[in-house]
């Protein structure tokens, strides 16, 4: 049986975010959303696998490597992955080859010294807020992920659950 | 002859596109994203040239995708004028649907994205060697029949061009079942990056950013709008070469690039 654990790191601007800016401003003004989205938020997701070590301790160590506290925020999840209320999480990834996730994990493993890192695996969630009930909501995420947040010949998307 | 250089907000390559257009004796202005995408049908033929439109933000070339002028654009098109995009441009034209595209991808409304243009990954002997942006010196050669694309309508089928490129995502991609089969039978692989023999070698530093097959530019089936990662009006003018190579000595000669806007005159031209 494994005894591998998994380290997410969500990390989050302190500052402005212009990317997300323009996502909002994109649906609402070419996409029709303006009625049904309040606002959109953004978040990057490090989830990085390890065969040993105290994974808070260890979570400290690559916060250090991969945040820059200047301007952005986060927080440590252990073996779970979970969301807060009043948003709907979509999880957008690349399911070709994620040249920047390899880069991670040879940083961390040959560079940084973490020879207990198995795997690195890199998203961006985008926090979708809605003015509309839950189910016309997660509708909306859908379209929203289709048609402007993935091409669908290098990402995938999913829709998290709170 | 009226040609229109696209402008998005962080388009940076407009002005030097501007001059190659004129250079080669067609007329030509700066278009404005935000003008009245109706003003687009007085024009003969559309370049939508380099730089990053709107930051890359969120991948590049999605959210200029979105503007109207691109609605308007896919009308044009359809009508069979000359589009060329050129790296942004290109990238612009794979999120609007119009490339690859097809005789019934012109018309308003099929929005189908066939393809992406990935993150570059540079591999070499089965190993990442590199990723990211890239500026260099490539070599292209010439894969379509002569008179198959606007582009490169008076260019030869297995000319060699040396051109520059400078991008972050030019990693071409599809899932889409049958496409490049599609695209190598019916001669829409109109560049490929080779090395300077005019050998396609598919790894890195000849294919300079992973893409499929080497593939440095198509076109749509109709043969009116090209979309290419490298950037010709960089190489228009002799001098514009590097250094190192010999024609940059006879600075009164034309460029390689040149070849691509003379293409785009003739095209017109003919199909006047």
């Amino acid at each position: 049986m494994s005894m591998n654990q998994k380290i997410n790191l969500r990390v989050w601007l302190k500052i402005p975010d212009a990317e997300a800016a323009t996502v909002k401003n994109t649906l609402i003004r070419r996409l029709g959303f303006g009625n049904a989205l309040a606002d959109v938020k953004k978040e990057r997701l490090f989830s990085i696998e390890v065969d040993s070590g105290d994974p808070q301790e260890l979570a400290r160590s690559f916060a250090r490597e991969l945040v820059n506290e200047n301007k952005e925020s986060h927080i440590v999840l252990i073996d779970e992955l979970k969301f807060e209320e009043g948003y709907v999480p979509v999880k957008v990834a690349l399911h070709i080859e994620d040249g920047e996730a390899i880069s991670i994990r040879e940083r961390l493993r040959s560079r940084l010294g973490f020879d207990n890192v198995v795997d690195v695996k890199k998203a961006t969630v985008w926090k979708l807020y809605f003015n509309t009930l839950k189910p016309e909501a997660q509708m909306a995420a859908r379209e929203i992920a289709e048609r402007l947040l993935i091409n669908p010949h290098k990402d995938s998307y999913e829709i998290m659950s709170q | 002859m009226k040609i229109a250089v696209l402008q998005f907000p962080g388009t940076n390559c407009e002005f030097e596109t501007l001059v190659a257009v004129k250079e080669v004796g067609m007329g030509g202005e700066i278009f404005r994203w935000n003008r009245s995408a109706g003003e687009l049908s007085g024009f003969d033929g559309f370049v939508i040239p380099g730089g990053f439109s709107y930051q890359d933000r969120l991948r590049a070339g999605v959210i200029a995708s979105k503007e109207p002028v691109m609605s308007a654009l896919k009308e044009e098109a359809g009508k069979g004028k000359p589009i060329i995009g050129i790296c942004n441009g290109f990238q612009i034209l794979v999120e609007t649907g119009l490339l690859p595209g097809s005789a019934n991808g012109c018309d308003k409304g099929s929005g189908n994205v066939d393809m992406a243009l990935a993150q570059n990954v540079m591999v070499s002997q089965g190993k990442i060697v590199r990723r990211g942006y890239y500026c260099d010196w490539v070599n292209l050669r010439h894969e379509a029949p002569s008179k198959r694309c606007s582009g490169s309508f008076a260019i030869e089928r297995g000319a060699l061009l040396k051109i520059p490129i400078a991008h972050g995502e030019g990693n071409l991609v599809t899932t889409t079942p049958g496409l490049m089969k599609k695209l190598n039978d019916e001669g829409q692989v109109v560049f490929r990056y080779c090395d300077r023999n005019g050998r396609i070698i598919n790894e890195f530093p000849f294919n300079v950013n992973g893409s499929t097959e080497s593939i440095a530019a198509i076109c749509n089936e109709p043969g009116n709008v090209l979309g290419m990662m490298p950037h010709p009006e960089r190489a228009f003018f002799a001098w514009q070469l590097p250094a190192f190579d010999p024609r940059k000595q006879r600075p009164d000669e034309p460029g390689p690039g040149r070849r691509v806007f003379e293409s785009m005159k003739r095209y017109i031209e003919v199909n006047a």
